[in-house]
């Protein structure tokens, strides 16, 4: 295609910024896609994407720390945040410049992302929960953190359409806890694309082991009914005769976006290079950080079903700056530099111009690049209320085999505590049942291995053991919800930039007393849980890992979720709020962002989900403005 | 290749991981491990720990009780030729030489996914809906 | 749209061969010039034939495998894609073959001893002369898919026999046409429960039919046939590009381009090899199995014995999945995928297990056990 002018500019082909590519190509404008990965990754073709990801999954194989982002090119040039870069922070004079954050602390930020074609969705999980109505309102219903400036009824149409271009499974029907009900939250009649995906035999065997007999726990002289809920998830199994939908259209006379109906079933999207492989979740256990055969959902396949006709993509193109016309304000292009090699300091600059400009290049990124462009931060908002689910792991042995390491991540959680009147107090949280043992905490089982040769065991002895207490682990996480902080926050310093120039996210971050007040409690209802499983505890927490707090006298660590949020929140009114409820800069007129960075709070839920149904509200608003 | 460590390695192995000679050569493993200890340890030392081990299953005749309690006093202990027997385990267990992935095949035919009721993941996938069941090995 | 692609998908080769008059009709007509057919007689051959149908497209599965498993891990990409994605359809094949059977009242037989071909074997119901083994990838191995899976030109002959895996549906296809026409449709009952359904069987390129009707049965065979048969001198349409990335090749095909290490370009012709790019072909990164392995070559209760036992009962699990997710429980198969990558795994355990001879590998011999 190459024009001089395009009607759109995006940065970023990660979820967001694919799902707009392809909803406006697809309503005939002219997009231009910046990205800052390599070449390789975005290849469209069967052979080419199929070379790339083998590439990926091989490098996987041969990583000895399989972390999120292990399978996937760490670039000198656009560099990503890596979990292994964690590492204590001596003093806040000193910041830990280990990986490519540069963690001002005083505690270090805990997750990561990746910047690359596809985005992190190449390495998410898929747990796909919807928000809850009261997370929209924390201020109103709790006092605390802020409102959402519409409700979670306004987003509902679409949820829909996110849940069809993701592709959930799940059953409606099920989704039953504190502030869900079917009906209520979902609508009469409502069905996902595909049948739920099955719970683990894990799953089963904690939610039989007290023979029927309910769960109860104490909480704040409070007693709560434990639940279990089979989670809604971005990956593939049994379509759903009832799923009527067949794809998000552009109504040009609505001036809408809507699902279109069909008659025909639901086809469940396979992988890049073969459309029969990856129809069903093949169990291949490894979803964070790769799935082989591309069951789990990732941006690319939706980049795939873009118009290219009216798409151009440029890789290797790192963003360094937006530039803006200082009298109207509006955005005139978008500053990039192209490099030739991952590791090469050699680049090309190049503007990207087009009508509307739209960042969606994640949420510590479009921060970053904001500042460092001086733009959109009149409410002096930009880059604050960073926030991530803090996640307390608990874990134990069962009295009788589950088979963890078996299926997805996850398939059930607990959502009793993600909503009530103790938000005023201390965090919410909801509880997935991990499915892959004491793998995140403590590396097993191969450190299940090395502890017992160390020991001395070898032969049948070491089989037999090996065979008793890994086949017993359980894994709870108490994904608990940070509120927005405007301490918490991404700054950019120039005596921290990477190799071509580009600043380096500084991360500021600490965990609150409501936080801290989280973490007690949920312990308080793990230890409960435990008791009443009769599973024997194993957790232990430590001030040497840098991610603890302590409270109370008693050390709590947690991890991230890698649910990056909140760093150019949305907002009624442009004093509090770098974008408005169309996602639109409230500073500029032509420039939209999207991503997690808009959510005002998080809730309890993956904000993967959330966050695609934000963008389609913000492609309707983008492409209202191009018509009109 | 040195037919007999070769043949005392396998032997010894299967006394080490409580797994079958069979069970072993069915992973293909044996000749890569093989090669992975001989090219990493001291020729000298390694020599030894060939010797002894052939000592204790040539001495025993097959009484595994006996192989066992020799393997333990003899083998095992950290002291004895520089760890070379829990070495040879962990990489039967873990596929990792020390920190390292041997190969993308020993990430896949490590034992510990065995004795788990599992497979490694990202490989060896058992099939839709699998994890609702337990093991077919149970 | 080109009369060489599956209706269902305008991108998948689909040849079905021309008809000509059918061997069987052609007999009962001799025998008996005036008398109008016997609809009994139809269905008895029916029921008959379309169980030799199931019988016929599962004997080519473990040959396939065979070579598939034989291969060894992250080596001939192409190859290993390519005969996964033709067994997968041959399983395909098979479902569908029982959805007709079962659509007509017949009874699927698919974990009887008779049911599992004994290798060295000629496929069944199919009268030439080559043989089908057990055996690794190689050249030749896959000269022998070819030969499965392309259907020369056969004058026309006497006998009730088949030339070709074609000429024997083409018969089925008639008698259940007839047949349907004596019975007014009756003979279809339309039953939903006893119907596998893509629910429960996919990652196929072929989609599952389930059979209701006549027109479903017919498309269901014409998916059958049309992946590998017909491919004779009666079809050939210059207007029409049978090649390219977006279209999905007929079997014979995708066995030629692994045999010519070559690629098809968009403007070959079906009647010519490949002459697109090459593509890597190792014929070396292979394990060594034994030709034909059976478990009585080894003292029973051996180590490499009670391998390949396993191996046997497994299969064996598998068949009975199959039978009775073909016998009214549909659901069952879910499961049966398990077992199927359970067999896998089992089978490359054994080709890199040493069998007798220095240097031969063990293999799945795909055996009936109790």
């Amino acid at each position: 295609m190459k024009c001089d002018e395009y009607d759109v500019v995006i940065v970023g082909s990660g979820i967001a910024g694919s799902v707009m590519a392809k909803t406006l190509t697809r309503a005939g404008k002219k997009v231009l896609l910046l990205e800052a990965g390599l070449q390789a990754g975005i290849a469209m073709d069967k052979e080419g994407a199929y070379q790339n990801y083998q590439f990926y999954l091989d490098t996987y194989y041969k990583a000895a720390a399989k972390v999120p982002n292990s399978p996937y090119p760490n670039l000198p040039d656009a560099p990503s945040p890596d979990v292994l870069d964690i590492a204590p922070i001596p003093n806040s004079c000193s910041p830990s410049t280990k990986g490519y954050l540069v963690q001002a602390g005083p505690i270090p930020f805990a997750s990561d992302c990746y910047r690359g074609p596809g985005g992190t969705t190449l390495h998410w999980l898929g747990s796909t929960p919807r928000m809850l109505p009261n997370d929209f309102q924390m201020q109103t219903k709790y006092g605390v953190a802020v409102d959402w400036p519409f409700t979670y009824y306004d987003l509902m149409p679409y949820y829909e359409m996110a849940e069809n271009e993701i592709g959930i499974a799940g059953d409606v029907k099920e989704q039953i806890g504190p502030d869900v009900e079917p009906v209520k939250n979902y609508g009469k009649d409502y069905v996902f694309p595909m049948q739920k995906i099955p719970q683990s035999y894990l799953d089963q065997t904690i939610i039989e082991i007290t023979n029927g007999k309910t769960v109860t726990v104490e909480l704040n002289k409070k007693e709560y009914t434990i639940s279990y809920v089979a989670t809604p998830q971005g990956r593939n199994s049994i379509p759903e005769p009832a799923y009527k939908y067949a794809g998000v259209a552009w109504n040009k006379k609505t001036q809408k976006l809507e699902l279109e109906k069909t008659d025909a079933e639901y086809d469940p999207v396979g992988s890049l290079w073969d459309p029969y492989t990856g129809q069903r979740c093949e169990g291949n256990s490894s979803c964070v950080p790769i799935c082989p055969v591309q069951a789990k959902y990732n941006a690319l396949k939706t980049l795939r079903t873009a118009d290219h006709d009216n798409l151009d993509i440029i890789t290797q193109a790192v963003a360094s700056q937006v530039l803006y016309d200082k009298g109207s304000m509006d955005i005139t292009g978008i500053e990039y530099k192209k490099y030739r090699y991952g590791n090469s300091p050699i680049y090309e600059k190049g503007i990207a111009k087009g009508k509307i400009y739209v960042l969606a290049a994640s949420a510590i990124e479009n921060a970053k690049l904001l500042l460092a462009s001086g733009i959109a931060n009149s409410s002096d908002q930009v880059g604050r209320n960073l926030m991530d689910h803090m996640v307390m792991l608990t874990w134990g042995l069962l009295p009788k085999k589950g088979f963890p390491y078996r299926g997805p991540g996850s398939t059930t959680n607990i959502p009793t505590f993600r909503d009530g009147d103790f938000r005023k107090e201390h965090a919410a949280w909801i509880s997935p049942i991990d499915n892959w043992g004491w793998a995140w905490p403590t590396f097993a089982p191969g450190s299940d291995v090395s502890n017992a040769v160390g020991q001395g065991m070898f032969g049948k002895q070491l089989r037999d053991h090996l065979s008793d207490i890994i086949p017993r682990q359980l894994l709870l996480h108490f994904e608990c919800e940070q509120l927005p902080e405007p301490g918490n926050r991404v700054t950019i310093d120039p005596r921290y930039k990477d190799q071509l120039g580009n600043y380096r996210p500084v991360i500021h971050y600490n965990a609150s007393e409501y936080m801290q007040r989280s973490f007690e409690a949920a312990k308080k209802v793990s230890d409960q849980l435990y008791k009443a499983y009769n599973v024997q505890d194993f957790t232990s927490y430590s001030a040497q890992n840098p991610d603890h707090v302590q409270y109370k006298g008693k050390v709590y660590n947690f991890a991230g979720a890698g649910h990056i949020v909140g760093t150019h929140r949305m907002g009624s009114d442009s004093n509090s709020s770098v974008v408005n409820p169309d996602q639109r800069t409230w500073d500029h007129g032509n420039l939209y962002l999207v991503g997690c960075g808009n959510m005002p709070t998080l809730g309890t839920s993956n904000p993967t989900l959330t966050m695609t149904a934000l963008t389609y509200k913000a492609a309707e608003a983008i492409l209202k403005q191009l018509e009109n | 290749m040195n037919t007999n460590n070769h043949a005392t390695f396998l032997t010894i192995s299967a006394y080490l991981t409580g797994f079958s000679e069979t069970d072993l050569l069915g992973t293909g493993m044996v000749d890569p491990y093989y090669a992975a200890i001989r090219d990493n340890n001291d020729p000298e030392v390694l020599g030894y720990f060939y010797q002894e081990a052939a000592t204790i299953l040539a001495d025993s005749h097959g009484d595994e009780a006996e192989i066992n309690e020799a393997i333990a006093a003899r083998l095992i202990p950290d002291s004895c030729y520089n760890g070379i027997a829990k070495t040879i385990i962990l990489l039967w267990y873990t596929g990792n030489y020390g920190n390292d992935v041997l190969s993308t095949d020993s990430y896949k035919e490590a034992l510990v996914w065995n004795v788990a009721g599992a497979h490694p993941p990202g490989a060896k996938q058992p099939g839709y809906g699998s994890w609702a069941l337990p093991p077919f090995s149970v | 749209m080109s009369k060489f692609f599956q209706k269902n998908n305008p991108k998948r080769q689909r040849f079905v061969p021309e008809d000509k008059p059918d061997k069987s009709l052609l007999k009962g007509r001799a025998m008996a010039d005036t008398a109008p057919p016997d609809p009994e007689e139809i269905k008895k051959r029916l029921l008959e034939n379309l169980q030799q149908a199931i019988k016929l497209e599962h004997s080519t599965i473990p040959p396939y495998l065979c070579a598939l498993y034989s291969i060894k891990d992250g080596t001939n990409e192409f190859a290993v894609n390519t005969i996964r994605s033709i067994v997968v359809e041959e399983m395909l094949h098979m479902v569908m073959a029982a959805n007709i059977l079962n659509a007509i009242g017949g009874k699927p037989a698919i974990n009887t001893k008779d049911f599992i071909p004994g290798y060295p074997t000629k496929l069944p119901m199919i009268d030439e002369s080559f043989i089908v083994n057990l055996e690794k990838f190689s050249k030749a191995s896959v000269d022998i898919f070819l030969q499965i899976e392309k259907s020369a030109e056969h004058p026309e002959h006497d006998g009730d026999d088949y030339h070709s895996i074609g000429e024997f549906y083409m018969a089925v296809r008639r008698d259940l046409i007839k047949l349907n026409e004596l019975t007014n449709g009756e003979i279809f009952k339309g039953e939903r429960q006893p119907q596998v359904t893509s629910e429960q069987y996919y990652g196929s390129g072929g989609k599952l039919i389930a059979v209701y009707k006549l027109e479903d049965a017919l498309e269901a065979i014409d998916e059958i046939v049309g992946q590998g048969e017909g491919i004779d001198n009666t079809i050939d349409d210059p207007d029409q590009e049978m090649f390219g990335e977006d279209i999905e090749y007929a079997h014979y095909f995708r066995f030629n381009e692994i045999y010519h290490g070559q690629k098809y370009k968009p403007t070959d012709s079906v009647h010519d090899d490949p002459s697109g790019p090459p593509v890597n072909v190792d014929w070396d990164a292979v394990y060594n199995m034994q030709l034909n392995p059976k478990m009585s070559d080894l003292p029973e209760g051996s180590p490499v014995w009670q391998k390949m036992y396993d191996f046997n009962k497994t299969y064996m699990a598998l068949l009975n999945n199959i039978h009775d997710a073909c016998n009214g429980q549909p659901s069952l198969l879910i499961t049966g995928v398990g077992l199927m990558y359970d067999l896998k795994y089992k089978a490359i355990e054994l080709m890199k297990t040493p069998f007798g001879e220095e240097g031969l590998m063990a293999g799945p011999s795909f055996e009936y056990v109790q």
